[in-house]
């Protein structure tokens, strides 16, 4: 309960659309994903820039997720004027609802490419749960996809504030329908803030820190 | 005249005095957001007074401490350790 509460009011004050599963050597990393259904938290510590020890937790459908786990980066493209990412994660943990705790396990793929100007992005996050009893989370995999184009309408350098527009669409468990949610993305030295307004009207609040 | 001499010593002081600076392009860094580590990183070295990153012209400017320096490879591991590639000019 305490965990559960320290990790929601965390995810409040804090709150991830973009996924950095791996930073630069001996980077702390502090990313949260919120909607009114659901809140991710993932606090990484990277060992190399291409490895990091993560812990990830996970609130959807009155079921919590908590998972530790590893993140590596593939293969990164470091070109002259952009760059290419490819990202795959694995963990085990437990689920817990009503209470009880089953066996979790997780796989995560993400692939960015992002310009000065362009950005683009994608996450497919994927658990294989041995819980069957939670009614709203039915499947026994759970599948989560997420899209993202986004543009700089201007260039910023290094110190300034660096504003995107960003459009999300998402596809969440084996729902048909795929959300769609607008984003404008703030950052500045070491945060990152971003604000959506789904075209259901639902809100999303997303944040991350490096440090 | 006296003022003349002063402004002359005073630039040739801060000539001396002045720490040596190195350009090194940087590929991959593109967002300011992710390239915070390479001036974390570099900031902690004794070697280095300060470090100023450019995305525009895809660089970081670092300037050494009066009569430090610190080799290529040493900079090239740090970026790397950053999560970029370092290009020095004439290579």
């Amino acid at each position: 309960m305490k965990i559960t509460t320290l990790l929601l009011f965390a995810s409040l004050i804090t709150s991830l659309a973009v996924a950095h599963p791996t930073s630069y050597k001996g980077a702390t990393g502090l990313m949260s994903y919120n909607t009114p259904e659901m809140n991710e938290i993932l606090l990484t510590y990277s060992l190399q820039h291409n490895f990091a020890v993560a812990a990830f937790y996970l609130r959807d459908s009155n079921s919590e997720f908590y998972v530790p786990r590893l993140n590596y980066l593939v293969k990164r493209w470091n070109n002259e004027s952009s760059q290419g990412n490819l990202y795959l994660s694995a963990g085990a943990g437990v689920e817990k609802y009503n209470s009880e705790k089953y066996g979790v396990r997780l796989a995560e793929l993400v692939a960015d490419w992002e310009s000065r100007e362009y950005y683009i992005y994608l996450d497919h996050i994927y658990l294989n749960r041995d819980n069957e009893l939670n009614p709203n989370l039915v499947q026994k995999n759970y599948n989560h996809t997420k899209f993202r184009v986004g543009t700089a309408p201007f260039l910023a350098d290094y110190e300034d504030l660096n504003i995107w527009l960003i459009m999300q669409a998402e596809k969440h468990l084996d729902e048909k329908q795929i959300e769609l949610t607008q984003f404008l993305r703030f950052y500045v030295k070491n945060s990152l803030w971003e604000v959506g307004a789904g075209f259901n009207g639902n809100w999303a609040f997303n944040y991350m820190i490096h440090f | 005249m006296k003022v003349l001499i002063v402004t002359l010593s005073l630039v040739v002081s801060s000539i001396a005095f002045a720490g040596q600076e190195l350009k090194v392009g940087v590929k991959g860094m593109v967002c300011a957001f992710c390239a915070q580590g390479i001036e974390k990183s570099f900031k902690k070295q004794p070697e280095i007074e300060k470090i100023k990153v450019s995305l525009e012209n895809k660089y970081v400017l670092l300037t050494f401490k009066d009569g430090k320096s610190m080799p290529n490879e040493k900079i090239a591991a740090m970026l790397k350790d950053a999560g970029y590639d370092a290009t020095f000019e004439g290579q």
